[in-house]
Parts: structure tokens; C-alpha cells; sequence
């Protein structure tokens, strides 16, 4: 009896082999990583076409698009966008966040549903929608159409972040601090926020990076302005040229160095605040 | 009774910002296309009123309903790759120690933060006529003409699926770490086989991620764009690229935005299903 229950034991912990479930899945953490290696070593060749493995090796493709202007705009422009809709989506989602984690519990549900709700609608849709609607105010090609659209598809984000945040947060910290005579501002601004300031970071990660990578919402609004993506987009579909590879590398390290920066940035400031 | 405190409901306040905010750029834009799609198109003008001219110009026009079912077809390959790839490794992810589970999960997460038109282009790089995989086969004389990689079904799925599957994993290994390890102990222990176990206890009890990964991933891919258009070319037509032609090229908005709905409800359907299947399993 007890010989066969160890032996059943032992046939369901090897039913999944862990050989073969580390093999397969490294094939597939390879399937997703690897291209983007492959993107970078090409974006080093010094030849005018595009080849793997490149024959020689060099910046050249680098420096035409740093010193092309018409690269030069586009990036000024998604920078621009993503630098204005970041903070803007951080506070209102992080408000958003706050009214439904403080305010009654009937009803939460159903709000907090609407208030994410752009974020399962197709961006199609959405961005057709938004066509119209900026059409309709004179602003499509504007950053008037383009941030609060952007914010539209951000600001769902935020409120998940920082509401799950919210959500460990013990609220007897907060009370602690008004019963030692802080404001409910104050409160909030030095005990909340540091505390939540995890949640807080990868909202503002999320808001710059979609922001930052948004293709067909701006493809529709824009028509003589071009944002990073839209200009990629109308390169690529022109021809494949070593260039896209260089700037597709260069977006790779603006998004990861931001995520570096903004994450070692929050620890610091997150951890300062505490202190005080 | 419960009472409602006054300084819980000031808390809503908070919302009124971004309620503003949606009011213009979400619902309003959203009714647009709801009262667009109604509207009539005729020699570019459009009438408003109830008109069901672009609703029977879709289903009856052989084209449109049949480039739907393509989309429906896609969006189901893509979804099922997915879940076939993701399974493993969110298996995997429980079943490693905390620190390896990090790693993986930051493998799994960061496509997530490049950029899906780069990760689009390496594929160019890749499957591409003159892309890596035909340049490596014809320099070792493996075949002599490039193979078809892309501009083909095969490479948007291929694309789509890399795209999105972290939205799969994701689901997956947070239900799979909710299951208690004691329960298919517990069946192994009442002598049941191994693979009864897998499909009887671990699946049916996972089946709630399933379900949340499988209409994230489908939902996501019956409205993306960019990737069919860069990775199809010409030759993978879905309704989103008609989407886009009827409004940009042929300025038709209540075509356009009949197409839009259509591709709502069809979403609708796949969230009503999910959630049955659900209950199903529930009761």
C-alpha cells in the first residue's frame, strides 16, 4: 500500500519531466528574446544593406540617424507627447485609484470597471472614434489630439498599478500620522506614497512606454506629424534599410534606460521620504 | 441596512478629473460610432438617421464577412499558440525556486516594455526575403531560392503570437500558484495516474487563467493592426486594415464605423463565452 502510493507520488511529480519543461521552456523565453539580440547585432553593420551575421562592423548607420533631421523630429515629438501625458496620467489614475479605494464599497466594482474600461477596447476603435471627435474640434494633428488621447489608454494602467498597491497598503499608517496632527494631505504625501511608490513607478513606466510606442490612435489623428513609430512605420513600408535597425535599437535603449532610471529613482526617492 | 458614510461617497470626487476626461475622448467618441454606423453614405455625403444600409452592405457583400472570419480564424490561431507555449512556462515558473522564478518572469515581461513595432522589425530582419534564416540557408546551399516566411499567414501569426504572448503567461502562472500542491498530492496519493491528475485536477483547477489569457490574447488580436500590415503585407487582409482603408482612402465613416461595431460584438460574443464556460466549470 504505503509502496504504491509513493510510487503514484512519484509518477505525477515526474508526469512534467523537469528536463523537459526547463528545455521547452527556454526555447520559448529564447523565442522572445532573440530577435531583439539579432535586431542589435544588425544595427552594427557597415554595410548599405542589411545582413546576419554583418560582414563588417561599425556605427555608421548610428550616425546618419542621429544626424538625420527628419529622425531628429520624430523623436522630439513622441518624447514630447510621452513627457506631458506621463505625469498627467500618474495623477489622475493615481486620484482615480484613491476614490475607489476609499470611497464606499457599493458600486466600487462597476466603477472601477468602467474606469478601465478603454483598456480592453480595441485601439482601432478607439482611434477611430477619436478621429472623428478631433475632426469634429479642429485639433487633429495637434497635441491637443494627441495627449488626451494617449491619456485615454494610459490612465487604465495607473489605476491597476497603484490600485493593487493601495490595496496592501494598511491604512492605520495614513491615521497614525493625522492623529499626530498632520493634514490629510500631508498624510498621504508622506506616509502613502512612499509606501505605494512600487505601484506608483510601474504606472509611470507603463504610461511613458505605451505612450512612447502607441501606433494606430496617433496614425489616425496625425496627418503631416510624425511620431517616432509613425515614422519607422512609413520607413519600413518604403524599404528595408539598415537605419530602421539602428533606430529600432536606439528606442530599445531610450525605453530600458528609462525603466533603469525611473526604477532606481523611485527607490531613492521612495526611501528619502520614509526617512524624513 | 448599511448606512452610507458621507465621507466615503466624497471620496468619488476624486474621480471627476478623468471622468471628464473619458466623458470626451471615450464614450462620446464611442456613441459617434454607434449613431456613424446607422448614418448613410451616399456620392461622399453622409446622412444621419437610422439606416441599416452599412450592417447589409457587410453581411451581404461576400467580402467584408468573409475577411471577418479570417480575422476570427487568426485571432483563434494566435490565441491557441499562445496558450500552448505559455503553458510550460508558467508550469515551470511554479515549480522553480523564488529567485529562478524572478528571472523568468522578467524574460516573460520584458517584450512588454520594447516597443511593438521594434519587435516587428527584428522579425522583418529575420523571416525577410533577404532576412537572416534565407541567408544563412542559402550560404550553406541548403535551398537556392528564398523560402516564403513572411507576407504570409505563418509569419503574422508568428509575430502576433511573440507580441502578445506575456499576456498569456502572465494569467497562467498566477492561477497555476494559486492551486493548492496538496490536492494533486492528494489524488496521486488515492492512486491516480499521472496523466489523469494533469487533466483532472491541475487543468480544470488552472482553467480560470485559461480563460482570462486566452480572451486578453484574442480580444488583443482581433483588433491589432500594425503587425499583419508589416508582417502580411498585402497579402493577409484583416478587418482592421478594412477599418482603416474605408475611412482614410475612401473617407466612408458609416462604413467604417459599422465594421468597428461588428468587431465589438464579436469581442462581446468571446468575453459572454469565456465567462459561461466559467460558471460551467464552476457548478
Amino acid at each position: 500500500m504505503g509502496k504504491k502510493l509513493m510510487s503514484n507520488l512519484e509518477g505525477y511529480r515526474s508526469l512534467w519531466p523537469r528536463r523537459i519543461l526547463v528545455i521547452f521552456s527556454s526555447l520559448v523565453l529564447f523565442f522572445l528574446t532573440a530577435p531583439l539580440v539579432i535586431l542589435i547585432i544588425q544595427s552594427f553593420t557597415n554595410e548599405s544593406y542589411l545582413s546576419f551575421p554583418p560582414p563588417t562592423y561599425g556605427t555608421r548607420w548610428y550616425t546618419e540617424v542621429i544626424y538625420s533631421e527628419d529622425w531628429q523630429n520624430a523623436t522630439f515629438l513622441s518624447l514630447t507627447i510621452a513627457i506631458i501625458v506621463t505625469p498627467l496620467s500618474l495623477v489622475l489614475g493615481t486620484l482615480v485609484a484613491f476614490g475607489l479605494e476609499r470611497g464606499p464599497k457599493k458600486g466600487k466594482q462597476t466603477i472601477q470597471a468602467i474606469m478601465i474600461s478603454p483598456m480592453v477596447l480595441p485601439h482601432i476603435v478607439l482611434g477611430l472614434g477619436l478621429f472623428k471627435i478631433a475632426l469634429q474640434f479642429n485639433i487633429s494633428d495637434s497635441l491637443w489630439a494627441f495627449v488626451p488621447a494617449h491619456l485615454t489608454i494610459t490612465i487604465p494602467f495607473v489605476i491597476v498599478t497603484v490600485g493593487a498597491s493601495l490595496q496592501t497598503f494598511n491604512i492605520s499608517l495614513e491615521e497614525a500620522a493625522r492623529s499626530l496632527g498632520a493634514s490629510k494631505f500631508w498624510a498621504v504625501w508622506y506616509i502613502t506614497l512612499p509606501i505605494i511608490s512600487p505601484g506608483l513607478i510601474a504606472g509611470a513606466i507603463f504610461s511613458f512606454i505605451i505612450s512612447f510606442d502607441e501606433f494606430i490612435i496617433t496614425f489616425f489623428l496625425a496627418t503631416f506629424q510624425r511620431t517616432l513609430p509613425l515614422e519607422m512605420f512609413s520607413t519600413l513600408m518604403y524599404q528595408v534599410k539598415p537605419s530602421i535597425a539602428a533606430v529600432s535599437a536606439l528606442t530599445l535603449a531610450i525605453t530600458a534606460i528609462l525603466t533603469v532610471v525611473l526604477m532606481f529613482r523611485g527607490q531613492v526617492v521612495g526611501g528619502g521620504k520614509i526617512i524624513k | 441596512m448599511e448606512k452610507i458614510d458621507n465621507n466615503k461617497i466624497s471620496s468619488w470626487w476624486l474621480l471627476v478629473p478623468t471622468s471628464f476626461l473619458y466623458i470626451i475622448t471615450f464614450f462620446i467618441p464611442l456613441i459617434t460610432l454607434l449613431v456613424m454606423s446607422f448614418s448613410r453614405f451616399e456620392s461622399s455625403v453622409t446622412t444621419v438617421g437610422f439606416y441599416l444600409d452599412n450592417y447589409e452592405k457587410i453581411l451581404t457583400d461576400g467580402i467584408t464577412l468573409k475577411i471577418f472570419f479570417q480575422t476570427v480564424e487568426l485571432s483563434l490561431m494566435i490565441t491557441l499558440f499562445c496558450l500552448l507555449l505559455g503553458y510550460p512556462v508558467a508550469m515551470l515558473m511554479r515549480r522553480v525556486g523564488p529567485k529562478a522564478r524572478l528571472w523568468i518572469l522578467l524574460l516573460v515581461v520584458s517584450p512588454l516594455l520594447t516597443s511593438i513595432i521594434v519587435r516587428n522589425v527584428a522579425w522583418v530582419l529575420i523571416l525577410g526575403r533577404s532576412g537572416m534564416i534565407n541567408d544563412l540557408l542559402i550560404s550553406w546551399g541548403l535551398i537556392s531560392k528564398p523560402l516564403p516566411l513572411m507576407y504570409n499567414a505563418f509569419g503574422v501569426v508568428l509575430a502576433v503570437v511573440h507580441v502578445y504572448l506575456s499576456f498569456m503567461v502572465l494569467p497562467l502562472f498566477a492561477a497555476l500558484s494559486s492551486i493548492n500542491n496538496s490536492l494533486e498530492e492528494a489524488a496521486a496519493s488515492l492512486g491516480a495516474k499521472p496523466l489523469s491528475i494533469f487533466f483532472n485536477v491541475t487543468l480544470p483547477l488552472s482553467l480560470p487563467g485559461i480563460m482570462a489569457g486566452c480572451t486578453l490574447v484574442f480580444i488583443l488580436s482581433m483588433g491589432v493592426y500594425l503587425t499583419p500590415v508589416i508582417m502580411g503585407g498585402n497579402f493577409v487582409v484583416t478587418l482592421p486594415m478594412l477599418i482603416e482603408d474605408a475611412v482614410r482612402n475612401r473617407y466612408n465613416w458609416p462604413e467604417a464605423s459599422a465594421m468597428a461595431l461588428l468587431l465589438l460584438v464579436a469581442i462581446g460574443i468571446m468575453i459572454v463565452i469565456s465567462s459561461s464556460i466559467q460558471k460551467w466549470v464552476k457548478s
